[in-house]
């Protein structure tokens, strides 16, 4: 019975933590927290570092992590955006303006793709650190963003282009109705697949993987240019809930990503991780950030508490597996 | 028997990544003064060393971070926290002098370093995780504690740009004027030669090279790994202080939202010296001439014609080639 309890503890110690963090906010904010236009803001924020902290889960998947999502979203959006302002297609009549977003979101979609590939290609072939790759290839999609806009913003995009980011259908937010899409997939091909199983086994252990028969280059540059699609669908929620794009949009992204992932309960050597977990953990932090927001604290002061509970959770598990390790001696010993 | 002998040196002079590296930066070096005579002045030399000095000192802590097979990402929060704070205290208290700002700077240094290393060696958090944690509540607390406000040059106390001017070596140009070696560059030798000599011929060194090469073959040999990482860390937080001294000395303008943020302009040279990430390979020769390459280079983009918005993008191309020849040469070592 304890055993049965103790199995699923993680995800429902978060969810209570969950709850907890909400009645909270709900007590001490309650004309503020406790409203509609209040949670349609979270609804619509949740999806563009939800789906950045996909992103980073897969990669922290397998053991590696990919510090270059922020950069690739970037990048991405950047050229969303030229296309959307800068391209005119008069032979198409009416449709020009369908046509444009159609090939700005599939040319972010087909650049994002690409920039997982660069990394994962880079990870697997080469067998570089996935941290430097990603490190490097960061500083080369954002230094490509900066370089084509020259460090300027690019804002005004067409009317139909903006529903994405901040239409709504019956009340529900569009990005939220996207991001729900998203984590469905996401769960079955993690779950169902058998690429799925396939990342779970190369994450805890490579070399047992290998030898088990796992294309271990093939889950690996899967997994990458996943990552980068998940990246490449948050820039274009995000560019088109803002109406605009700047080089180093975002970048706190980052931060919150490893932060949602860490405290989701996904293990950073690799190998374990839920997006239930994951669900739970950006749910929590959007409360927080929300909440913060309606106390005014300073950005800066929310960077010092994000950083805080990010080590603060590693700690916790630090005891937490000597607690259950001290456990089972005691069980073997009996 | 004789002629045997010398051709395997000089396949091991050449096979060595310094060799590749000091040939990279004299070939470039001649491309430049190709390009743009003025560059090979006796004066424009002793000028990168001083203003890469900064960059150099932060460069040999990352360095011997990765050596160890950690990453460092909080030594720029260090560095400015250091700064930011001990200009601060010099004006409050009216103490106009340098040994007491880099008294105060590696204070905060190590007080920070320490930290990461507590985390790091006792609760044996990933390296990332932590330093990227703490690079944000070490920034976010400076500034939300200290203060935003930038101090600009009239408000500085005189010891730093004293301290900035100061040459150990002054020559006089022909036609009036002097230039020199500063006292930054002196400095960055020094703690240079320390950190070799500390790394090559003490216990702690060495077990920093172990650890590196291998966590658990270094614990079983008897090595206290634990205290080895937090010297590692304090260490890079001295260097991030001082570092952080010699950056507000140069520019004579403390704003505590620099350097945070150039992580990677540091961990480039470190890594384009040789240095693996998974660690235990790696001299302080290599990130020395990194530190020299990447100054080059930054240096001379706008002599070559290219403007500054390049540099980003150059700084990760040069990042991504040289991980991916390292990376590539240790697995043809593996095979042979």
């Amino acid at each position: 019975m304890i055993h049965q309890y103790m199995k699923h503890s993680r995800t429902t110690i978060l969810f209570f933590m969950m709850l907890g963090a909400f009645v909270v906010m709900s007590i001490f904010l309650p004309d503020k927290f406790l409203t509609l236009s209040n949670f349609q803001s979270m609804a619509s924020q949740i999806p563009e570092f939800g789906l950045l902290s996909i992103a980073i889960m897969l990669a922290m998947l397998t053991g590696g992590i990919d510090l270059s999502i922020v950069s690739i979203a970037n990048l991405a959006g950047v050229c969303a955006a030229l296309i959307l302002t800068k391209s005119s297609f008069p032979q198409l009549g009416g449709y020009e303006e369908v046509f444009k977003i159609i090939l700005a979101m599939s040319s972010a979609i087909l650049i994002s793709l690409l920039c997982g590939l660069i990394n994962g290609l880079l990870i697997a072939y080469i067998k570089v650190t996935a941290i430097l790759a990603t490190l490097g290839t960061m500083s080369i999609f954002s230094g490509i963003a900066i370089v084509v806009t020259k460090g300027y913003g690019i804002q005004g995009f067409p009317e139909k282009f903006l529903f994405i980011g901040s239409g709504t259908i019956f009340d529900i937010p569009m990005p939220l109705i996207i991001f729900i899409f998203s984590i469905v997939i996401m769960s079955v091909i993690l779950n169902r697949l058998s690429y799925g199983f396939n990342l779970y086994m190369l994450g805890s252990n490579p070399i047992a993987a290998s030898f088990s028969g796992i294309n271990n280059r093939g889950v690996l540059i899967r997994t990458y240019v996943l990552s980068g699609f998940y990246s490449g669908l948050a820039s274009i929620i995000m560019i088109s809930r803002v109406n605009s794009i700047r080089p180093g949009y975002g970048s706190t992204y980052l931060l919150q990503g490893i932060l949602v992932c860490v405290l989701g309960g996904v293990d950073p050597s690799g190998g374990y991780g839920t997006i239930s977990g994951l669900v739970i953990g950006i749910i929590m932090l959007q409360i927080l950030q929300s909440g913060f927001n309606i106390l005014s604290f300073s950005p800066f002061f929310k960077n010092v508490i994000w950083g805080v509970m990010l080590i603060l959770i590693m700690v916790l598990n630090f005891y937490n597996v000597r607690y259950s390790q001290k456990l089972r001696k005691l069980r073997t010993e009996q | 028997m004789n002629g045997n002998h010398w051709d395997v040196q000089i396949r091991r002079i050449f096979g060595q990544n310094e060799s590749y590296l000091l040939f990279i930066i004299i070939a470039y070096s001649v491309l430049v003064i190709f390009l743009n005579p003025s560059f090979l002045t006796l004066e424009n030399l002793f000028d990168l060393g001083k203003s890469s000095a900064s960059l150099g000192i932060m460069a040999i802590g990352v360095f011997i971070v990765l050596l160890s097979g950690g990453i460092d990402l909080s030594f720029t929060a260090i560095a400015i926290s250091g700064q930011y704070i001990a200009a601060n205290v010099l004006i409050a208290t009216g103490v106009d002098n340098i040994l007491f700002a880099f008294l105060i700077s590696g204070l905060v240094g190590v007080c920070l370093g320490a930290l990461n290393g507590l985390l790091i060696s006792y609760y044996r958090i990933p390296t990332f995780i932590v330093t990227l944690g703490t690079l944000n509540i070490f920034h976010g607390f400076l500034l939300t504690v200290v203060g935003t406000k930038a101090i600009n040059s009239a408000q500085l106390p005189k010891c730093f740009k004293i301290f900035g001017a100061k040459n150990v070596l002054t020559l006089v140009k022909p036609g009036g004027g002097s230039y020199g070696v500063s006292v930054f560059t002196a400095i960055f030798i020094a703690i240079a030669l320390l950190s070799w000599f500390i790394l090559k011929y003490t216990r702690l060194g060495r077990g920093i090279y172990a650890i590196g090469g291998d966590r658990e073959a270094a614990e079983r040999a008897g090595l206290n790994v634990a205290r080895i990482q937090f010297f590692i860390y304090c260490y890079v937080g001295i260097l991030a202080g001082i570092a952080g001294i010699l950056h507000v000395s140069l520019i004579r303008y403390s704003n505590p939202t620099y350097l945070v943020g150039s992580e990677l302009s540091v961990i480039a040279p470190v890594v384009l010296g040789g240095t693996r990430i998974t660690g235990g390979t790696g001299t302080i020769i290599g990130t020395v001439l990194g530190v020299a390459l990447i100054t080059l280079i930054n240096n001379s983009l706008i002599l070559i014609g290219l403007s500054s918005f390049w540099q980003g993008f150059f700084t990760g191309v040069i990042v991504a080639i040289s991980v991916s020849l390292s990376s590539y040469q240790s697995r043809k070592n593996v095979t042979i």
